[in-house]
């Protein structure tokens, strides 16, 4: 298990190589200047030569590249093109926000998706089964930036129930959180029943029955805890989207996080911030997969012995 | 000795509902089970043993499949006729069962000792440590070495012996009154076959309890069994004593079985088998079941399904051949001859 997380550990280095040559490539491909952006609309010809000089965009895009990398073997992010703040700074200032999201979203995901799986899988074919089904083939095909405006529509516009936009209370999070975590717990619940079904076949069910078991100890002790292994892997893949997810969700809801920075960022090509929030995002992510690989071990021990 | 019954089987029928019709897995079973006896149920793949198992703890899969007709008299209590939560009480406790299949019965995981150890707490009502204690000395007394260390285990760890000997454990934890072995050694070697049957007979000496034993293997029936039932689809055609069966056996079926057995001692050029296949049970014939394979089947046999006839206390067939109305039959037939 040791030597399984060190050679997982290791991996990152590549990761992180990969992912900052990637973004970096793909943002000197986007048309767009960012010192002509910066200068401002009818700024002179010396001005943006000036500041593209200043910002080290005239040099070679591989001595760019390197001393980014250099950079960031140093612990330094890069400024800011748009403020001259330290990328760092900004990411630290928005990472909770997103993070919190995230880890709501994830929870409604789990939660409802865990719920509504076993309560069809307990009864297949019934009216609960397939009217969860519904919902949850619902959850799977609406896009999510829909999906927040559809909510935002009911429960702020027209109920006045809860907020609009913006990350002030308790009560802001439940939007997003519920936009975000929908199509997850949808793609939660069918995976939990289906595999909740093919587990309730298995012999060993039958013993848990022989041995005259109550059937809640069954459904969540026998059945569950074997039918989770193929949901967990769900649930991590579910992670990688809802990453990407916040992106729009934060922009529905305006909520000042990661995501949202990131998409700013973008469109005034500061090329540092994007890269850095990317940089950012994709290490969360490679974090997760781990912790979810060691999840899925601890309740496979089977895979272990490899 | 006073001989005391535990368990009645009477008329059992347990059909499947599907698209192809209905299965008549078990069709019209009785028996009769005595305090510390040993019953085997013997018959080729498909004749209804397994699903007459199942039956007698109700955990035939259903839907497709129902109890649709039967007694059965646990200590005079019908099975049949209690409640989940009675039924509950007395599986694992009252009747334990042995599974076919060793590899695939056990929860892949939960360590063996948990697995044995919450039926103790549930049904005997004991501590976490004490059931856990007696999990342990059930796998000591199942023949299992380092049983401390065996019991924190998951299955996968285990070879497939001993996987069904804690099967076993687990099924005699709470000394029950009846023990259900379904082909508890078909997916064994043969060497620990004979291992588990010593185990299953020395429990069973220990212990007192009754056993059906369910099998196609007639030598260990042989070995371990009192009096035998062989059934043929879904009927059980033949029923005695171990010893008037092998000797004796009076339905052309059970003869056409103790026939093909392989003999070792004999110069045998080819095996003897049955001609013909079992019928399917989604379409029995009318008459005797068994008619398109019996070589002394007539026509009394293809009109009219046999009764099971009782020939002697302890004895029963289901074949005309034993009837009154045989003898008037092949009158009848010499005579238009």
């Amino acid at each position: 298990m040791t030597l399984f997380i060190l050679k997982r550990l290791a991996q990152i280095i590549p990761v992180t190589l990969g992912v900052t040559l990637v973004v970096f490539l793909i943002m000197q491909m986007i048309p767009g200047d960012p010192a002509i952006i910066l200068a401002g609309e009818g700024a002179s010809q010396e001005t943006v030569a000036e500041l593209r000089e200043n910002l080290g965009l005239n040099k070679p895009l591989a001595v760019q590249y390197t001393d980014y990398i250099k950079n960031l073997l140093q612990g330094d992010m890069g400024h800011s093109l748009k403020n001259n703040q330290p990328v760092f700074e900004e990411i630290t200032a928005r990472l909770p926000i997103t993070i919190e999201l995230a880890f709501y979203s994830i929870l409604i995901t789990i939660v409802l998706g865990l719920v509504a799986g076993i309560i069809s899988a307990i009864r297949p074919y019934s009216f609960m089964d397939v009217g969860l089904m519904i919902v949850a083939l619902l959850g799977i095909s609406l896009p999510s930036f829909w999906l927040g405006i559809l909510l935002m529509y009911l429960f702020s516009v027209q109920l006045h129930w809860l907020p609009v936009a913006g990350w002030d209370s308790a009560k802001h999070i439940i939007l997003p959180a519920v936009t975000l975590g929908a199509g997850g717990a949808a793609i939660v619940a069918r995976m939990t029943r289906s595999s909740m079904l093919e587990v309730v076949n298995q012999d060993y069910i039958r013993t848990a029955k022989a041995k005259g078991l109550k059937g809640y100890i069954i459904i969540l002790k026998h059945a569950l805890r074997n039918a989770l292994i193929p949901v967990i892997t769900v649930v991590g893949l579910q992670f990688g989207s809802l990453l990407g997810g916040t992106v729009l969700v934060e922009s529905v809801f305006a909520v000042n996080g990661l995501g949202r920075m990131i998409v700013d960022a973008i469109r005034t090509r500061d090329i540092p911030i994007v890269q850095g929030g990317v940089l950012v995002a994709s290490l969360i992510f490679v974090f997760i997969n781990l912790f979810v690989d060691i999840l899925y071990r601890i309740f496979n021990k089977r895979m272990d012995l490899n | 000795m006073k001989q005391e019954t535990v368990l009645e089987v009477k008329n059992l029928q347990t059909y499947f509902y599907s698209s192809e019709g209905v299965a008549k897995a078990v069709d019209g079973v009785s028996f009769t089970l005595q305090k510390g006896e040993t019953l085997g149920i013997v018959g080729e793949s498909g004749c209804g043993k397994s699903m007459t198992s199942l039956s007698l703890l109700r955990l035939v899969p259903s839907p497709p499949g129902k109890i649709i007709n039967g007694e059965i008299l646990l200590n005079n209590t019908d099975i049949l006729k209690l409640s989940d939560e009675e039924l509950r009480k007395i599986r694992g406790n009252k009747i334990s069962m042995i599974f076919q299949e060793p590899m695939t019965s056990l929860n892949p995981v939960l360590s063996v000792g948990e697995q044995i150890a919450e039926s103790i707490r549930l049904h005997q009502g004991l501590s976490r440590k004490d059931a856990w204690e007696k999990a342990v000395d059930m796998i000591r007394l199942v023949g299992i070495p380092a049983p401390e260390k065996r019991a924190k285990q998951e299955p996968y760890q285990l070879s497939g012996g001993m996987r069904q000997r804690i099967m076993i454990a687990m099924a005699l934890a709470c000394t029950p009154d009846v023990l259900i072995a379904d082909e508890p050694t078909t997916a064994l070697d043969v060497t620990i076959q004979a291992q588990i049957i010593d185990i299953i007979q020395n429990l069973q000496k220990q212990l007192g309890m009754s056993i059906i034993f369910i099998t196609h293997d007639l030598g260990v029936v042989a070995e371990i069994c009192d009096k035998i039932a062989v059934m043929y689809a879904g009927q059980v055609v033949e029923e005695g004593t171990t010893d008037s069966l092998f000797e004796k056996p009076l339905h052309p079926y059970t003869n056409g079985l103790i026939q093909s057995l392989p003999k070792l001692y004999e110069d045998q050029e080819e095996l003897s088998t049955i001609h013909g296949t079992v019928p399917s049970p989604y379409n029995y014939p009318i008459g005797c079941r068994y008619a398109e394979r019996c070589p002394f089947a007539t026509e009394l046999c293809r009109k009219k399904q046999p009764e099971l006839l009782t020939i002697e206390p302890g004895k029963k067939v289901r074949c005309w051949m034993y009837s009154k109305e045989w003898q008037g039959a092949t009158l009848m037939e010499e005579m238009t001859v």
